[in-house]
């Protein structure tokens, strides 16, 4: 298990966006990371584990946790499509058309400029950045495996499909990732900017593949095409996506941890306007396109490990 | 009446232009801006769902009912959140926005509009996100920013293909390049003030 996928899943064990723990988790962090069976301690790790933990927060991540996941996605999107525009020794350009590799361009120079953002947080914050890992968008590990997309460096459509569910599964990470840097108004700032950069690439991606053929909304929706999963690791990008439920802690102007109240999309709220009106079933899937859910980073980790041995 | 200090004359008309809403300093006030930016949004794409420009394609009309849906979700979301707390609670008619600044007789001018209005939102968004106090309407705000996000690389596109993420938004050089665009509450108000037909003001919410 690389230190990253240890790292998310040690967070994922502690926390669960639906419901905010008030137990002082680093403790138990430091208790599972023994049951995981790894010697190794990195300093990385000691000095995330000696931040001071902020009451009733979701602390089991520390900010630079949430830099280096970061810099991972945007470091594995910079690989993927800098392979797709023929910008890598070995690997052809795919056959996109001219339009098509203006915006993929625009996509990858932006991931090279949040390495560069989120590397430099890294070293300024005195920490040490990862070496590069090595990828395979096959999903082969090298030929180490049957390939999930064997065609990925030749045919578009494929490409494009994972690219699609890179980006919407970085989208959702990104929303998980900001309850763990909320003390820190800059960094918060920062990822809120990264995040809704992220959500274009993927709506942008998703108008590509839509203009070719493809049945996907710009935005996420239970209406699209559902998406191929050759690994458990797919199936979960879009897992929760398609739920009408949300819920909040009500508070007064300024206090916190009131009674949950969930919004009554389904029942009083007059949302119906269109002429004629949907069908109850029909108007709930507008409500799953409104809100794009978050997911732990284990689920963005997992996807990327199956690009990377 | 919370979020408005103009309880003396609560029924602000488009050519009066005597009302006033100052937005409090704390998470209401946020919530009646992020209230008036989806009542803006969804009365324009209502109006150009129920007059559509000659131009308009299916496509295009199947995306404006997606997104007029949206906003009306999220209208009615944050009315639902703020209770009593909403700004035009005790207004007998509901305000009426002028959208005579955008050209919505053509397509490329509907487009321009939605995408002056979209990424205003995301900048709004991001620049309220870390002003909030209560972390569950962070965490809705950010579910909501990155499907605002999408609506802006959509309708961006649609303008000018391949603008989903140019330089007026997306930071091009420097210390924040890669990074989207960010607007205080006083700049929201400012762009938001031809369209609304009261004062908007959004000095307390810098304090935050």
């Amino acid at each position: 298990m690389d230190f990253l996928n240890l790292l998310a899943r040690l967070a994922d064990l502690d926390s669960t966006s639906a419901a905010p723990q008030l137990a002082a988790p680093r403790r138990a962090a430091l208790g599972r990371l023994g049951q995981a069976g790894t010697a190794l301690l990195p300093g990385l790790l000691l000095s995330a584990l000696g931040q001071p933990a902020t009451a009733g927060a979701l602390d089991t991540r520390t900010r630079l946790d949430v830099l280096l996941l970061v810099r991972q996605l945007a470091a594995l999107g910079n690989e993927l499509h800098s392979r797709a525009l023929g910008l890598v020794p070995g690997y052809p350009a795919l056959p996109l058309t001219a339009a098509e590799k203006a915006g993929i361009q625009v996509i990858q120079q932006q991931e090279v400029q949040r390495v560069a953002l989120f590397s430099r947080l890294i070293t300024d914050g005195g920490a040490t950045l990862p070496a590069a890992p090595r990828y395979d968008f096959t999903g082969s590990r090298n030929g180490a495996q049957t390939a999930l997309y064997p065609d990925i460096q030749t045919n578009p459509d494929t490409y494009l499909l994972v690219a699609q569910v890179v980006k919407d599964v970085a989208v959702r990470a990104y929303k998980s990732q900001v309850d763990f840097v909320r003390s820190d108004a800059y960094l918060t700032e920062t990822m809120l900017r990264s995040h809704s950069a992220e959500a274009r690439h993927a709506s942008h991606l998703r108008t590509m593949r839509r203009q070719r053929g493809a049945v996907v909304k710009s935005w996420v929706s239970p209406n699209d095409a559902p998406v191929a999963a050759p690994s458990p690791a797919i199936a979960k990008v879009y897992e929760g996506e398609s739920g009408f439920i949300q819920t909040y802690n009500a508070s007064d102007s300024s206090g916190q941890g009131g009674p949950l109240v969930s919004v009554p999309f389904d029942s009083t709220l007059p949302i119906n306007v269109a002429t004629p009106p949907l069908s109850a079933e029909a108007i709930l899937r507008k409500v799953a396109e409104a809100f794009d859910e978050p997911a732990d980073a284990v689920i963005a980790t997992n996807v990327a490990a199956l690009f990377t041995y | 009446m919370a979020g408005c200090g103009n309880d003396d004359d609560p029924k602000p008309v488009p050519d009066a232009g005597t009302g006033t809403l100052v937005f409090a300093a704390n998470d209401t006030g946020i919530l009646n801006l992020t209230y008036l930016l989806a009542q803006i949004q969804a009365a324009l794409y209502q109006k150009v769902v129920t007059t559509p420009p000659a131009d308009f394609t299916a496509a295009d009309t199947a995306a404006f009912v997606d997104m007029r849906d949206h906003e009306v979700i999220y209208r009615e979301f944050y009315k639902s959140v703020l209770g009593t707390s909403v700004y035009d609670n005790g207004l007998t008619t509901a305000l009426e926005f002028n959208f005579t600044p955008y050209t919505l007789t053509t397509r490329k001018g509907v487009y321009e509009a939605a995408r002056t209005l979209e990424d205003l939102a995301v900048g709004a968004y991001n620049g309220l996100g870390r002003r909030l106090a209560n972390s569950s309407y962070l965490r809705l705000l950010l579910k909501i920013t990155s499907v605002k996000a999408r609506h802006a690389a959509f309708v961006r596109d649609q303008a000018e293909p391949n603008s989903f993420a140019g330089s007026d938004v997306i930071t091009p050089t420097g210390n924040e390049a890669g990074l989207d665009t960010v607007k205080t509450p006083v700049e929201v108000a400012k762009l938001l003030a031809p369209l609304v037909p009261i004062v908007l003001v959004a000095d307390n919410l810098m304090r935050l």
